[in-house]
């Protein structure tokens, strides 16, 4: 690999990559999640947590290993994956009894001389959420999801992996391209940023929820622009007795 | 080896035969016992082996277990997919005292008879085959459901439900359904006959039938069970059912009647033909790939570097061999990548015996027009990306970038927050849980990512309006308090001389000044506002000077 200073960042220019990453646990159950055999007796929960494309893409060529620290209490925490095959998750499965903070690192491909990041992931085993009605309608899953959408960004990429990001995936060496599910158009096989148009049950992330969510904001901005104007008028006729109270306090004293 | 062999070695006495002998023995045809190795059969040397194939055995076996011939009878038997139809009928089964027969009597000796005698109900048993009478779901709905969800100008609900009701009865078989579908004539006071007119009932393709029936069962799916939550089956259904098109599949039925109804010229001539358009589109993409190529030399552009060493003809021997790996080069480029090779191997040539000033010059006109934002990229060739490309892999540009390496967005998104005093914080968050917005973005992208500052933005608006409310309530409190006072001190002055004239009004003075200056304070925050959010929240009015002090070398910063 050429050193760093032989070559030039590109000013001005941001690429992004979207990923999923999270948990998903499962409560141990005799018929559908036996305890595998040398589970600790306390351990209630199998789990497993996850950095994976969004839709299942390949995020190989820009993602070389994740580190996943786990709680200093499981043996062996720092569980590095990496060598995966394009298209499957890095993962990690544990069993345990509790919830906990995981961090969460990335190293990228050699060719981004980028320095590894650090994110965190929250281990959900039990159901939670906002409402009660979220907690009960989470308990009737056969399983405790908790996934989160991220994008990737690389601000101002070295050049030769500016070129990896933003070239297809090199076709015709035997393996077969994997068709996208999610109804995604795009040509240039894998290495896409682009993000499946319609939401699958086990693909929320997509066109459609990211539509909802901006909705979402903006239905709560027009709210807030409601309270704004209210609080405004208040605000002028509150100067406005301020402003009469002068006057008077003025023809008071004079 | 031979038996004489192992004697041998066994110390064992001879047998008394000779060796001559025995050669001739082995020579003479022996019988040839299949299943043995060579080796085996060798060691019993003379005398076979006895190995006797128990071939009787079996059959003798079987006749010793012989067990009395299984006893048969005709039972009798209902079946509850005939819909309560009383029909008894009997078949043969064994009987009961051995243990249970083997399946294959049930199915080979079903024998349809009419039951003749009465035989008691709890005797007759279901048939097996009845779990077999499956009926299909049809979508069900209710007067509300309908009136909300499912209302189609071309259909009534009499007509939806003699569809589903059919669609029931006969299995989703849609051929026959199609042929039973006579719409229910609309009930007499409904509005089509009050007009007097009795509309002659709509003919209804094979594809209207289906399109309305999956639309309703689509949508009756998703209202029972949203689509999120549906397991893949049953999603895989509804996007099919939903996304059933009427017009495609008649043009699919069209189609295929046609080319059922072709003729065998026809089909060769369609043959042929389709063997011609592979031939023309072959050539044309040959002929694109080279006028793609012929375009590529022509952008190429125009050496701007000095030519004078040329001039010589060593010069010129050295631009030949030149010219010769360049082309070389091209062609591993075009062979691999799709990358424009426009000034590529040209240059790179010339880069690889110019010096490093030569090359200055030349990469800055070739990086101009290639590139429109930042400076000219080095001396690689930086490929120019569609709007489209851009999309795709997910390219942007920006002014200015505040740190480069790896970031991951939605820690930006939610910098502006963080970056705020906690007290700050806290405010937002409780704003921004009044208003059901959870803590993490399900979706930081670049939209989310806009759509969410400009919500924090508004919200920063509105906290300022409601701090600078609670400071002019404050104020306005006070100019209550004072015009009271003044009001009893003029009422006093009026009425009888106090002593304590003289320093009421020095206290009066001093309140009149600090209200004139928190006033303008305010007004400072006012026209500050928006821009600055970072003010301390001030408990009370008295504090405000200090607040001015504060926004005042904050103006200064800001003007500075």
């Amino acid at each position: 690999m050429a050193p760093p200073n032989n070559q030039k960042r590109m000013k001005g220019i941001q690429v992004f990559r979207p990923f999923v990453f999270g948990s998903t646990a499962k409560l141990f159950d005799p018929i559908t999640n036996p305890k595998p055999p040398g589970t600790p007796e306390d351990h209630t929960h199998s789990w497993t947590v996850f950095v994976k494309g969004v839709d299942d893409t390949d995020i190989t060529y820009w993602c070389r290993k994740v580190q996943f620290k786990l709680h200093e209490s499981i043996p062996n925490p720092l569980r590095t994956i990496e060598n995966i095959n394009p298209g499957t998750p890095f993962q990690v499965h544990e069993t345990g009894w509790g919830e906990f903070e995981i961090n969460i690192k990335l190293y990228y491909t050699p060719e981004s001389l980028e320095k590894p990041q650090t994110f965190y992931h929250h281990l959900r085993l039990h159901p939670y959420g906002l409402t009660e009605a979220e907690k009960d309608a989470m308990k009737l899953l056969p399983a405790i999801v908790s996934h989160c959408y991220e994008e990737q960004l690389f601000n101002e990429p070295y050049e030769q992996f500016y070129n990896m990001l933003t070239s297809p995936v090199e076709r015709g060496k035997g393996k077969g391209t994997k068709m996208m599910k999610g109804g995604m158009v795009g040509s240039s096989g894998e290495r896409t940023a682009l993000i499946p148009l319609t939401s699958r049950p086990d693909q929320p992330f997509s066109r459609e929820t990211e539509k909802l969510e901006i909705k979402r904001l903006m239905e709560a901005k027009a709210k807030i622009q409601v309270m704004n104007a209210s609080a405004q008028e208040e605000l002028k006729a509150k100067e406005d007795e301020l402003k009469r109270l002068k006057a008077e306090l003025k023809g008071i004293v004079a | 080896m031979s038996s004489n062999d192992v004697r041998d070695m066994l110390d064992l006495p001879d047998s008394g035969s000779t060796r001559p002998a025995k050669k001739q023995k082995l020579t003479a045809p022996r019988p040839v016992l299949k299943g043995l190795a060579r080796e085996i059969q060798n060691l019993s040397g003379d005398n076979p082996i006895a190995i006797v194939p128990e071939v009787s055995a079996f059959k003798k076996k079987r006749y010793g277990s012989r067990k009395p011939v299984a006893k048969w009878e005709q039972k009798p038997f209902k079946n509850s997919a005939r819909d309560g139809d009383p029909l008894v009928l009997r078949h043969w089964r064994r009987k009961e005292e051995k243990p249970p027969a083997p399946p294959v009597g049930e199915d080979g000796n079903v024998e349809m008879e009419e039951a003749v005698a009465p035989i008691a109900e709890e005797m007759v048993e279901d048939s097996t085959f009845a779990k077999y009478n499956v009926r299909v779901n049809v979508p069900e709905y209710t007067e509300e459901e309908y009136n909300a969800k499912l209302q189609n100008q071309d259909w009534t609900k009499l007509e939806t439900d003699h569809l589903v009701g059919l669609a029931y009865e006969y299995d989703l078989r849609w051929p026959v359904i199609w042929d039973r579908y006579e719409p229910p004539l609309p009930a007499p006071d409904s509005a089509d006959s009050l007009l007097g007119l009795v509309l002659p009932p709509k003919i209804r393709t094979v594809e209207d039938l289906k399109a309305r029936y999956y639309s309703v069962a689509a949508t009756m799916m998703a209202e029972r069970k949203p689509p999120i939550k549906m397991n893949s089956a049953e999603f895989n259904l509804h996007e099919v059912m939903s996304n059933f098109n009427p017009a495609i599949e008649t043009a699919r039925k069209k189609f295929a009647e046609a080319a059922f109804q072709r003729t065998k010229e026809e089909a060769r001539e369609e043959e042929s033909l389709l063997l011609e358009l592979k031939r023309i589109l072959a050539r044309s993409d040959k002929l694109n790939e080279e006028r793609r190529e012929l375009y590529a030399r022509l952008e190429a552009p125009p050496s701007t570097g000095n030519i004078g060493i040329y001039s010589s003809s060593q010069g010129l021997q050295q631009l030949l061999q030149q010219l010769m790996q360049a082309s070389k080069k091209r062609k591993s480029l075009m062979g691999s990548e799709g990358i424009s090779p426009a000034a590529g191997p040209s240059q790179q040539a010339s880069f690889e015996r110019r010096d490093s000033s030569v090359r200055e010059s030349i990469s800055g006109p070739s990086g101009s027009n290639n590139n429109k934002k930042g400076p000219p990229p080095g001396p690689s060739e930086r490929r120019q990306l569609t709007e489209e490309e851009e999309k795709i892999y997910g390219v942007s540009h920006h002014e200015r970038i505040g740190a480069s390496g790896a970031a991951f967005r939605h820690e930006k998104i939610s910098k502006p927050l963080i970056s705020k005093s906690s007290v700050q914080q806290t405010k937002i968050a409780n704003v921004l849980v009044e208003l059901e917005i959870p803590n993490r973005l399900i979706m930081p992208t670049v939209e989310v990512g806009e759509a969410y500052e400009s919500l924090l933005q508004s919200i920063n608006t509105l906290l300022d309006a409601r701090k600078l409310a609670d400071k002019l309530d404050g104020e306005i409190k006070l100019a209550r308090q004072q015009k009271e006072e003044r009001e009893k001190a003029a009422r006093l002055e009026r009425g009888e001389a106090v002593e304590g004239d003289e320093v009421e009004g020095n206290n009066k003075t001093e309140k009149e000044k600090s209200v004139a200056r928190s006033v303008r304070g305010g007004s400072v925050a006012r026209s500050v506002r928006g821009g600055s959010q970072g003010h301390k929240r001030s408990a009370s009015v008295l504090s405000a000077t200090s607040e001015q002090n504060f926004q005042r070398s904050k103006e200064y910063r800001l003007r500075h």
